[in-house]
């Protein structure tokens, strides 16, 4: 499936505004201006930008953490002013500013986030069960690194989405790392998605710097998934170029990677890919790619902006304790 | 008056709220064909779509619940035996409980969860262990555990229209217990206890097929003890006002309990008692509960669960 100019300017420019809102958190982790951690995406923040920038509204997405989901949130339409008010501890935070890293935008069918990797194996099997009850031909959209693969709530997702036929797509970001590990000493294949010829679920592997490539994919599965054909394995093989949470060592294994491993990276940044790309094809002029950073940069200092001037929140514990359990009618 | 068998009972609940709500669902494995008798004919009546299968996976079998949950449906998804929620426990405590809070209270997450529980079947320790206090001490989360058949149907009706994830395990000893259960639809509210026998001389808190042991026992002691008994059928949220009430009346307090007692349902009431109602007491709490070993199977069963010896002896001991 070939992309439209349209289709090539909307990922171009979501992926610059994830770029951009990757190195804000970056900045901020290290001025102290963001709770928590941060698990930087420079590097990999081009599938998940292929994988929601073609959603509908009420297909479900559940975001890869790494970049904390920015790039599959922004790419869905969800405004990360909301997400980085919760990450600084607001009450005007997404949720609430209860909940750290954590985000929740079911307007959008973006409902959770938990800090349990791979947990997004188990609620997907409901969307995907919810959809095809419905007959509307939602899909969703599950997105998670290689490392999540490990998990056998993995391996039973996939086994429920092809037994129950549901229309759900398996997004893998593969870095080939999970912390500190490699993934060959993780996983027996050189491919995660050999997990899919198990349960005879076709499998797509994917230049996960290209996010045209990646996109292509993504239209194609999302269509096999709305046409009732069940779900698509899909292995977007990435990049990781910096530690996996800042502040932790960047190891390989317990040795320090090197520069010899680390600066080749640097010439499959998605953005440079992108750039050069949309430029060869006649897609943009260099003029207009300088507006779309500028005006991603607006909509970064915008979102902190409205997080730095927002209260910090600071609900009294008999508030909190009357939020525990959702009201009944 | 209408008898129906206690797991009848539930199966008419589930009737009645699938047939008031399009949005109702079952799900679990092998429960079309009815693996104990509370899905018996369902499938027939409602339909796949509705009396949902799944492939032996608890993660999966759960998610699918939760995450229809969250696409507005109202899953019941049973587990068979309580201990399997251990399989897939960090959805059913953790990402279950924090939902609906930690996500900024902006999506409720209306789900029950039930399975058979309880010793009686000599099944040894993974599939007799009761589940209710390690799900108390997740935040988020409703447990209720009916005693009777009216509250069986009034309590899993209730859990159904909740707009919670209310845990509603059921004692296999109570299975074919008979009793009045009206044809109606009713519901018992989640948080009421209820004095099952008065009395003025001590109370006991029990719940379950321990209720039925309490009642045996107050009954016995007749004109010589006199035994009020209360039923928490909630334990969280747990009304504390109605024993309280009772306190003020019998100042003597036994809480009956088949979880272990480490960490359990009975200490827990009893630290609350001890801090809200320490001046009501007139003798220490004493807690008769499964003590803490691994529950053993075989005959040994009977003496390692509470039992009417057991409760009996406590009643004495608090009252001597
Ligand atoms: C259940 C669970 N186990 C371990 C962790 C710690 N942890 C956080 S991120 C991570 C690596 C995940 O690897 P992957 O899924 O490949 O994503 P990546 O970080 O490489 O983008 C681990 C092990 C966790 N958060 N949750
Ligand atoms: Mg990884």
């Amino acid at each position: 499936m070939a992309l439209s100019k349209k289709q090539m300017i909307t990922l171009f420019t979501n992926l610059v505004r994830a770029d951009r809102f990757d190195k804000m958190f970056y900045a901020r982790m290290l001025q102290g201006k963001l709770i928590g951690f941060y698990h930087p995406g420079e590097g990999a923040i081009a599938p998940g930008v292929a994988a929601a920038s073609f959603l509908n509204d009420d297909d479900n997405l559940s975001p890869h953490h790494r970049a904390h989901g920015m790039a599959h949130n922004l790419s869905k339409g969800i405004d990360l002013k909301y997400y980085l008010a919760e990450h600084t501890g607001k009450e005007t935070g997404c949720c609430k500013g209860r909940s750290a890293f954590h985000f929740s935008f079911p307007e959008k069918k973006v409902y959770m986030m938990s800090g349990f990797i791979g947990y997004n194996f188990a609620p997907v099997v409901g969307w995907g069960f919810a959809a095809k009850r419905r007959g509307q031909k939602q899909v969703v959209m599950n997105c998670s690194g290689d490392g999540s693969y490990g998990q056998g709530r993995a391996h039973e997702s996939m086994l429920f989405a092809k037994t129950m036929n549901l229309p759900i797509i398996y997004w893998c970001e593969n870095n080939g790392m999970a912390i500190h590990s490699s993934i060959e000493d993780m996983h027996p294949t050189k491919d995660i998605s050999s997990l899919a010829k198990g349960f005879d679920m076709p499998a797509i592997i994917v230049d996960g710097q290209d996010v045209f490539a990646c996109a292509e994919v993504a239209l194609k599965a999302i269509k096999r998934a709305r046409d009732g054909k069940g779900p698509t394995f899909v292995e977007c093989k990435t990049l990781r170029f910096k530690e996996h949470d800042m502040g932790t060592k960047d190891l390989k294994g317990y040795r320090a990677r090197k520069a010899e491993e680390l600066d080749p990276m640097r010439e499959r940044e998605p953005v440079l890919l992108a750039t050069k790309r949309v430029l060869k094809d006649g897609i943009l002029t260099q003029t207009q790619i300088d507006a779309i950073g500028a005006k991603a940069d607006e909509e970064v200092a915008a979102a902190e902006k409205f997080a730095d001037e927002s209260e910090i929140a600071t609900p009294t514990v008999e508030e909190l304790m009357a939020a525990v359990y959702a009201p009944n009618a | 008056m209408r008898e129906l068998t206690f797991i009848e009972a539930i199966r008419e609940a589930y009737i009645q709220e699938m047939k008031l709500d399009e949005s109702v669902f079952l799900v679990g494995q092998d429960i079309r064909g009815s693996i104990f008798p509370h899905t018996e004919g369902l499938v027939q009546q409602f339909g796949e779509d509705r009396i949902v299968d799944t492939p032996l996976a608890e993660s999966g079998m759960y998610g699918l619940a939760f995450g229809a949950a969250q696409e507005g449906l109202r899953p019941v998804v049973d587990f068979m035996f309580g201990g399997f929620t251990y399989v897939t426990f960090s959805e059913v405590s953790i990402t279950t409980g924090q939902y609906h809070f930690l996500h900024g209270s902006q999506q409720a997450l209306p789900l029950v969860i039930t399975a058979a529980v309880g010793t009686g079947m000599r099944l040894a320790n993974d599939h007799a262990m009761s589940v209710h206090s390690t799900f108390c001490h997740h935040p988020g989360i409703k447990v209720v555990m009916p005693s009777t058949p009216y509250d069986a149907k009034g309590l899993m009706a209730a859990a159904i229209r909740d707009n919670n994830p209310v845990v509603i395990p059921w004692h296999l000893g109570l299975m074919m217990e008979r009793g009045h259960v009206p044809e109606e639809d009713y519901i018992i509210p989640l948080g009421t206890a209820e004095v099952k026998r008065e009395g003025t001389d001590i109370t006991v808190l029990a719940n379950s097929v321990q209720l039925k042991n309490a009642l045996e026992v107050a009954a016995k002691l007749e004109g010589e003890i006199s035994v009020e008994v209360i039923d928490p059928r909630s334990f969280e949220p747990f009304d504390m006002d109605t024993l309280l009430k009772s306190l003020e009346k019998t100042n003597r307090l036994v809480i009956v309990d088949e979880d272990w007692e480490n960490c359990g349902f009975a200490g827990t009431v009893s630290a609350r008692v001890v801090e809200q109602g320490f001046d009501l007491l007139d003798a220490p709490i004493i807690r008769v509960t499964t003590p803490n070993m691994p529950i053993p199977g075989g005959y040994m069963e009977n003496y390692v669960a509470p039992n009417p010896e057991r409760i009996e002896a406590a009643i004495r001991e608090v009252c001597a």
